[in-house]
């Protein structure tokens, strides 16, 4: 019945178009001119149906269910629910629902076999229903938007208020989108930090989540200070970012200025490939090879090196992070215009020169970008710490030693069986939302200086 | 058009700086130029002018190999400047590109302060040893760029911050900044405005007294204006190439007069 209502609505909206074109066309071909062209009015009529009545089917099948269930609940015999808690009124929804769609279990009681049938009855009612409002509102506003049709009526002006509130919906989608995380992760923050005191938390020096039994127990004794954990985040990030910029860098400027054609249409894609590898992958190629590599490397040396080092972990960070970097370099060098480039070859700079003098000046917002956007994803990335990375939060700055970070915590904390109103799960949304901050203010960053430096060159 | 005269009979006497003998260009399977044969002399203003198309910026391309940085670009034939062969396999063509300047059409300062813009050239050529010596080579190219006075007391103010005048005199000086003995102008003055315009051509015309200027453009009154010699294009041919006032009052080849009156171009 469903989809009836979408075919009636999809056949009322070529109809409507249809009717109001040609009722358009006519005016016109009797000499009149017409305000907007013909095309219009049927658009107009075509968008005055689809989006209303869209909006109607869709927020009746989110409705019809919650309506129905009310409705069987409260017309069962009286007396049937007392005394029952809201776990048990679920089980009997779920089961009237089952014996209406025809899965019987046991014998029920008489009065389920009659709120079961009343349901179905209901349900099929409701369908019926949307399909008689769909068409009554279909043809309703068919013949509003035909009774527009006028030589002077402005349908152009009316698509365009139209669309643009589409436009307007889906930018504001988005905005929402990110206002309901930012909430969701500040009430459970919120709910951490009664628990836990926010100087504790930004200021403490020792994170060991994993010992509480009772909340009041751990708020007293101060394990959970980020530091630890932020400092690995830090850690990783650095030599990510240490690896991925001259690498990142180097074979951009190589590819846009040195490369010949050939050796360019072999490693662009390959590059893009690196950027295909999904992060999993890089945290069995850093914890199957990289780690170990670095551990034999150190014991030749004598340097005691740990099984999970903060060098693997962000060096396999920083591989994946080469071609984000490579390609905003590479984009920000093309974008320099070619008379820049001619202009310092004209006076006789080598190709090294004009790049480091000229080309890489005049990208540098480009490249700053890139880079800071390539920073806040090291600071995000999950898989590949989860994987390399220790779970123990040592205060460390030394990358041959285990540390944890930010992301790695955050997975371990809401891992297996948790309970909401324990520090040990709401520091997960804590750390979460410190995360959120962190790249937050890393972003608005990259965008100021993007912005600041722009137009540099024009 | 008097003084004009006497200037292109003193001309005639100067020695042949850069001699083109049957130089073909080709864009991939393009053939832009055909076999062009030119000699142009020392200390004069050359005018190459032609409808759009016609091959004269590619053919001013090939005087300081810039053609060399476009990939499909094929440059044959013989161009020598004071007689040494500039394709020749041992010329090395940012040495070469120091020695002929270039000019472009849209004026392309780098986004850099004036004294860097002027002193880039000469610091990439190691010219000026010390601080004081680079200071002077600043100012001398920009009081030969006649610019000096607009921006003495901003030197360190960003380039691309002037007007678009002032900012194709500062490439005329950071041209000049590294010594050229050859000055390469690719319509440098048609994104300006007409007085910006008249005092790049009064520039053009001082230059000569030290330079041999090549200059491309659109504009006929310009190349009255400005040069002695003029070479007219047309579809990739050298059509004609004389002293400026024989081919704007007695051309001998009919596309010129076509060209000249109006007729085609």
């Amino acid at each position: 019945m469903t989809t009836l209502a979408f075919a009636i609505l999809l056949a009322a909206c070529m109809v409507a178009y249809a009717l109001n074109r040609r009722a358009a066309t006519g005016i016109r071909d009797g000499g009149q001119r017409l305000h907007s062209v013909s095309g219009y009015h049927g658009l107009f009529a075509l968008l005055m149906i689809l989006v209303p009545v869209l909006v109607v089917i869709l927020l009746w099948l989110v409705l019809q269910g919650t309506v129905v269930n009310t409705l069987i609940m409260s017309s069962l015999p009286d007396g049937t629910l007392d005394g029952l808690g809201a776990g048990q009124v679920d089980l009997i929804l779920a089961e009237i629902q089952s014996i209406a769609s025809g899965r019987v279990f046991g014998e029920p009681e008489p009065w389920k076999v009659a709120a079961a049938e009343r349901f179905s009855g209901m349900l099929q009612t409701a369908s019926l229903g949307l399909v008689l409002v769909t068409a009554l509102l279909c043809l309703g506003i068919m013949v509003f938007a035909r009774s527009k049709v006028s030589a002077e009526f402005r349908a152009r002006q009316g698509v365009e208020k139209i669309v643009s509130g589409l436009m307007i919906f889906c930018s504001v989608v988005a905005i929402f989108t990110t206002i309901g995380i930012v909430a969701s992760l500040a009430f459970e923050t919120i709910k951490f930090l009664r628990l836990v005191p926010l100087t504790e938390f930004l200021f403490g020096t020792s994170w060991e989540p994993q010992i509480p039994i009772r909340a009041d127990q751990i708020a007293s004794t101060g394990a959970f200070g980020w530091i630890p954990v932020i400092v690995g985040t830090i850690v990783i990030t650095i030599v990510a970012i240490v690896i991925a910029i001259p690498i990142g860098l180097l074979s951009a400027i190589y590819l846009n200025e040195f490369a010949p054609k050939t050796v360019r249409s072999v490693c662009k894609p390959v590059l893009e490939v690196l950027a295909g590898v999904p992060t999993v992958v890089y945290g069995f190629f850093a914890i199957l090879v990289v780690a170990p590599a670095i551990r034999t490397l150190g014991a030749q040396l004598g340097i005691p090196v740990a099984p999970n080092t903060a060098l693997a972990a962000g060096g396999v960070m920083g591989i994946m992070l080469v071609p984000f970097i490579s390609s905003f370099a590479d984009d920000a060098l093309s974008a320099v215009p070619r008379a820049l480039r001619d202009g310092a070859l004209a006076l006789g700079a080598t190709r090294a020169e004009t790049v480091m003098n000229v080309l890489f000046p005049a990208a540098i917002p480009g490249i700053v970008g890139g880079v800071l956007l390539a920073v806040s994803r090291a600071i995000g990335e999950t898989m590949i710490v989860v994987m390399a990375a220790g779970l123990m939060a040592n205060l460390t700055l030394n990358p041959l030693e285990s540390v944890t970070t930010v992301t790695v915590q955050i997975v371990t904390l809401l891992i297996g069986d948790t309970s909401f109103d324990n520090p040990k799960t709401l520091a997960a949304f804590a750390l979460g939302m410190m995360l959120f901050i962190v790249t937050l203010i890393i972003n608005i960053f990259a965008l100021r200086i993007v912005r600041k430096y722009r137009e540099a060159y024009d | 058009m008097d003084d004009l005269r006497t200037v292109s009979k003193d001309v005639d006497a100067n020695n042949t700086k850069i001699s083109a003998k049957n130089v073909q260009v080709y864009y991939g399977d393009t053939h832009a130029i055909k076999d062009v044969n030119v000699e142009i002399k020392e200390r004069t203003v050359t005018a190459f002018i032609g409808p759009s198309g016609c091959g004269k910026s590619t053919f001013l391309r090939s005087i300081n190999r810039m053609n060399d940085t476009i990939d499909i670009c094929r440059v044959e034939g013989d161009i020598r400047i004071d007689g040494k062969d500039i394709y020749d396999r041992d010329v090395d063509p940012v040495q070469l590109r120091a020695r002929v300047g270039m000019v472009f059409q849209k004026p392309n300062p780098f986004p850099k302060s004036i004294y860097d813009n002027i002193a880039y050239g000469p610091k990439i050529h190691g010219l000026a040893k010390t601080k004081a010596e680079m200071d002077e080579i600043v100012e001398k190219s920009l009081r030969r760029g006649a610019i000096w006075n607009e921006v003495k007391d901003r030197l360190h103010a960003p380039g691309t911050g002037l007007s678009g005048g002032q900012q194709q005199r500062l490439c005329i000086a950071r041209a000049i900044a590294t010594e050229p003995d050859v000055l390469l102008m690719d319509e440098p003055c048609s994104a300006l405005d007409p007085i910006a315009t008249s005092q790049v051509e009064e520039l053009i015309d001082q230059l000569r007294e030290s330079y041999t200027v090549v200059i491309v453009t659109h504009s006929m009154q310009q190349a009255a204006r400005v040069s002695q010699k003029t070479a007219f294009f047309h579809l990739g041919n050298l059509v004609e190439y004389g002293n400026t006032d024989d081919i704007f009052t007695n051309p001998k080849d009919p596309r010129t007069e076509s060209y000249i009156s109006g007729r085609i171009g």
